[in-house]
């Protein structure tokens, strides 16, 4: 594991880049959540973790191996895998979705994307001035 | 496929549903009282049928979408027998002085209308949102 | 030198894709300016490739957009990188050529 602090740079931004990712997965999986309040007999999904967890270690490596590989998932949720969310009791016609606890999922996510992309984009300047200030 | 444009058209999906879903139970209100329909006869209560309604990425044949937005799939006339009231006077009134009356219970209706803004509410909620994380997406591309 | 140890490092490892890292000059004891120049200019048109193919899929709705903006942003500082790069080599080039047989 190295241990240098210029190689973590490198993770570092990997890091950020899988939380973009993530965070969009999230509101997706919110985005359709909400759309079908109304509809009768929708279970609410979410992101599954275990298989995100997972998804994060073996995206890193597919992403190192393949210098061509854009990193996109190739289904609607970027790559994340979704399970029937186990909260929210169904309400009469079948439906778990709850307008609040999805609101509040999107707005948390939202916040996370915002916070990796201004400190990705931190990084991007830093790296740019020690390329430039090196001269 | 791209994450957060398809999060915004799920979204759009059910603005559209749930404007409908208005726009029928205005209806409805508006004909509590109506014994002449279009067709002549009574007014019957009308009904939105909602159905999920899956976004497909390029790549479906590798994946399950796992975006599902929402569509109106019928909007179908309520089955349930008319009401009869009693009211020799009215102009429609049957031989026995009997009104055929729409089955529609304003409380109903209404209810169904605040249903239908709130859930229309989050979801433009959900698009603002959607919408400042791709602008600040953007931002990444500059210098 | 300062550029090569620390942006190198960074660069190569974003995360959309490998590039072929570039060798930090004299350390890799023999490889010539010549193919050191032709291996950096491939590896600049490599992460322009790469900015490209997000670019269009961005366009066609396959590819997010911080995942474009990513890979243009790699394809600039590879670009800077490569440029005080090549700006070194030559010199040193220069410099040995300067000096007396």
């Amino acid at each position: 594991m190295p241990t240098s602090p210029i190689t973590s740079d490198a993770q570092t931004m990997s890091a950020l880049r899988r939380t973009l990712s993530l965070a969009a997965a999230r509101q997706v999986v919110s985005s359709s959540n909400l759309a079908n309040l109304s509809t009768p007999g929708y279970k609410a999904q979410e992101v599954d973790f275990d298989e995100a967890l997972d998804q994060h270690v073996g995206g890193a490596r597919l992403a190192v191996t393949n210098g061509r590989h854009l990193g996109g998932g190739s289904d609607a949720a970027g790559g994340f895998a979704t399970r029937v969310s186990e909260e929210g009791a169904a309400r009469r016609d079948g439906n778990t979705v709850q307008v609040d606890r999805e609101l509040l999922n999107m707005t948390r996510s939202a916040g996370e994307f915002a916070r990796a992309q201004t400190a990705l984009a931190a990084k991007f300047r830093l790296v740019r001035y020690a390329i430039n200030e090196s001269r | 496929m791209s994450t957060l444009n398809t999060a915004v058209s799920v979204a759009a999906s059910a603005l559209s549903a749930e404007r409908t879903r208005i726009e029928v139970a205005v209806s409805n209100l508006a004909n509590a009282g109506s014994t002449r329909g279009a067709d002549g006869k009574t007014y019957r209560r009308r009904d939105v049928v909602l159905a999920t309604d899956t976004v497909r990425s390029f790549d479906s044949a590798l994946g399950a979408a796992s975006a599902t937005g929402v569509k109106v799939a019928a909007i179908v006339e309520d089955q349930t027998a008319a009401r009869r009231s009693f009211d020799p006077s009215h102009p429609d009134a049957d031989s026995e002085g009997f009104v055929e009356l729409p089955n529609i219970n304003p409380a109903e209706e209404m209810v169904d209308m605040v249903g239908a803004s709130r859930a229309y509410q989050a979801n433009l909620t959900a698009i603002n949102l959607i919408r400042d994380l791709v602008s600040r997406s953007l931002e990444l591309g500059r210098a | 030198m300062a550029i090569d140890a620390i942006a190198a490092k960074v660069i190569t490892g974003v995360g959309t894709g490998t590039l072929s890292p570039v060798a930090p000059t004299g350390g890799d004891g023999g490889e010539g300016f010549g193919a050191s120049l032709a291996r950096l200019v491939g590896t600049v048109e490599d992460s322009h490739h790469s900015a490209n193919a997000a670019v269009n899929g961005m366009l066609n709705g396959q590819l997010d957009v911080h995942d474009a903006m990513i890979a243009l942003q790699r394809a600039d500082l590879t670009l800077q990188f490569g440029v005080q790069v090549r700006n070194k080599l030559v010199n040193a080039y220069q410099e040995i050529m300067r000096m007396p047989v």
